[in-house]
């Protein structure tokens, strides 16, 4: 920034004079102002979810009441119901078995292609990268009622590992391009240097490199994790008893009536849950690795 | 790095993204031509499926109806989305405790999000919405079988969904952009509305162009929120094309996969039509490195 003049400091000076007090004050009511909108659109995004809540933990002969309910004595009688009355702690059982078992799954496969693509451009890769990307933008059904066929013929319709690999298969290509960014922010040298001192490649990418990309590989773990606990389409073709997950088991106690739509609203409750936390806790990561889709790919 | 390192590298994806998602691929289009239905064989009809799918006027409305609110989603999320980020970038300290919990409608599953926004407006089940409305405005609304009442609230419902990611993206750029301009703007007395539209935007135009991209893909794809949100889709005309392709293909009488499966690749034409420039972006940079 140059150095300026009395004149552009004038003209640079807002026309309305305020003094300084003034003017903080000024700056202090608009950042109250802030913090209300803020703050009412973060209750408007939680509200569904904050009325769920209330919603499972109320008796259940004003769960549901018209006019609505505002204050209640909570009870948690729809959590034990639920426990007691359906499977839900099997589905959730499956729901995260399946969803780690995606995330370590994705990972393996996908980082030594990441790192490999990262490393080495040209037409193969630039061929493997396309196919990812397009293989991101295929809808749903085209995939879910082929894979219905093929497990039903391989014998392994509902079970877990259908859907474990039904998901690794559509989280894959995603992970690829996120990791493969994480992997082309290390500096070659350190790989060299690794190679120089005897490293085999895969020893530079297993002692040298994937320890520098830990963080990549948490948010890339996370992210599918997720992925695994939100997909519905594939989970509900692929399954029926046996390996069905919560979103699955969930949606199909929409048009349910009392008891059970309470014994939903505390599954949506019971799922809810540990999703936040996850999110919470690793805040960091998730944001890192969101943003990072949108800065490439 | 060496072709045969390489090579293993990445084989194991490769050999994953060709065999689980090239041969569903190929199954979709081999039926798109085949009248097939479950247990019996099937018979080549051609583009029967096509023709018919294209001549089905519930097809037609479903096309014209997922078009629209496609345009009108992705233009709201970007408008607010926008504003939102503005608004938080306003926010110091405490900025990061409500980018977590805003986050929230975007990680817990969409169609599990849709059943607990369904319960705002359901009036068998409290009907908060019309509650309230009732206090301000004197009536409340059908949501469920008013057509427009239905599209506020799918509407209503994509956009809780996906604001936070748009939120959370415009931030992180809104937060990349160098203080020169905007300092040198306000001194040549730049009004706000000026700043946003001469330097603000233009820096944010990647970060849009990107979510109106997502915006548009998962538009035309739409099938998780109408199940809790719209059950009366295809009588109000809210069917989005691909609820038309489960009813035909899954639910119905008639369970008619060949159909479902032209539908499908009519689908995935236009996906590939939307990715091109970036699909030919990517090749040209990777190829060139």
């Amino acid at each position: 920034m140059t150095v300026l003049d009395a004149g552009q400091i004038a003209r640079a000076t807002p026309r309305v004079l305020s003094t300084p007090g003034e003017r903080a004050r000024k700056r202090r009511t608009s950042s109250v102002l802030v913090m209300v909108a803020v703050l009412a659109f973060t209750a408007l995004m939680l509200s569904p979810l904050i009325w769920s809540t209330m919603a499972a933990t109320k008796e259940t002969s004003i769960a549901f009441a018209s006019p609505p309910q505002f204050t209640y004595q909570p009870t948690l009688a729809a959590f034990v119901n639920l426990w007691q009355a359906t499977n839900f702690y099997r589905y959730l059982e499956n729901t995260v078995i399946i969803a780690v078992a995606t995330a370590a799954l994705t990972l393996v496969v996908a980082a030594p292609a990441a790192y490999a693509l990262s490393r080495r451009g040209g037409q193969w890769s630039a061929v493997i990268l396309a196919g990812a990307l397009l293989f991101r933008a295929v809808p749903g059904f085209a995939l879910a009622l082929p894979f219905y066929n093929m497990a039903k013929s391989l014998g392994i319709y509902d079970t877990m590992i259908a859907v474990i690999i039904a998901f690794v298969a559509v989280d894959q290509p995603f992970s690829i391009w996120l990791l493969r960014n994480f992997f082309a922010a290390v500096p070659v040298d350190l790989d060299e240097s690794a190679l120089i001192d005897g490293c085999s490649r895969f020893g530079a990418f297993r002692r040298v490199i994937l320890p520098v990309v830990a963080p990549g590989l948490v948010t890339a773990g996370i992210l599918s994790f997720l992925l695994a606990f939100q997909e519905y389409l594939i989970a509900v073709v692929l399954t029926d008893v046996n390996a069905k997950t919560v979103p699955v088991f969930l949606a199909s106690q929409i048009g349910q009536t009392l008891p059970l739509l309470q014994q939903a609203s505390a599954g949506v409750v019971l799922l809810a849950v540990p999703i936040v936390l996850l999110a919470t806790i690793a805040q960091r990561f998730l944001v890192a690795g969101l943003t990072a889709g949108a800065v490439k790919g | 790095m060496r072709g045969r390192d390489f090579a293993l590298m990445v084989t194991p994806a490769v050999l994953l993204m060709t065999v689980l998602l090239s041969v569903p691929l190929l199954y979709t289009i081999v039926w798109s031509f085949q009248h097939v239905s479950y247990g019996e064989g099937s018979t080549w009809v051609g583009l029967g499926n096509y023709s018919a799918a294209l001549r089905d006027p519930v097809f037609r409305d479903s096309v014209l109806f997922t078009v629209v609110f496609t345009v009108a989603r992705t233009i709201l999320l970007l408008a607010v989305g926008y504003g939102l980020a503005l608004l938080l970038n306003a926010v110091r300290r405490e900025r990061s405790a409500f980018l977590g919990l805003m986050l929230v409608p975007f990680i817990v599953p969409s169609i599990i999000g849709a059943m607990a926004f369904s319960w705002l407006f359901d009036s068998n089940f409290g009907g908060l919405a019309n509650y309230f409305l009732q206090k301000v405005i004197g009536h409340g609304y059908n949501w469920f079988t008013d057509p427009w009442a239905n599209r506020a609230v799918l509407i209503g419902n994509v956009i809780w969904h996906y604001v936070p990611l748009a939120v959370l993206i415009l931030l992180a750029a809104l937060q990349g952009i160098p203080q020169e301009p905007m300092e040198a703007a306000s001194l040549d007395g730049a009004s706000w509305r000026q700043k946003q539209w001469h330097v603000v935007l233009p820096a944010l135009r990647p970060m849009l162009r990107f979510l109106a991209l997502i915006s548009v893909m998962d538009g035309l794809r739409m099938f998780d929120q109408l199940i809790p949100l719209s059950p009366s889709a295809q009588t109000i005309n809210n069917q989005s094309v691909m609820l038309y392709v489960y009813q035909r293909a899954f639910t119905d009488s008639q369970q008619n996969l060949g159909l479902g499966s032209a539908v499908n690749v009519l689908m995935l034409f236009t996906m590939i039509v939307l990715v091109i420039p970036l699909l030919r972006s990517t090749y040209r940079e990777v190829k060139a490195s």
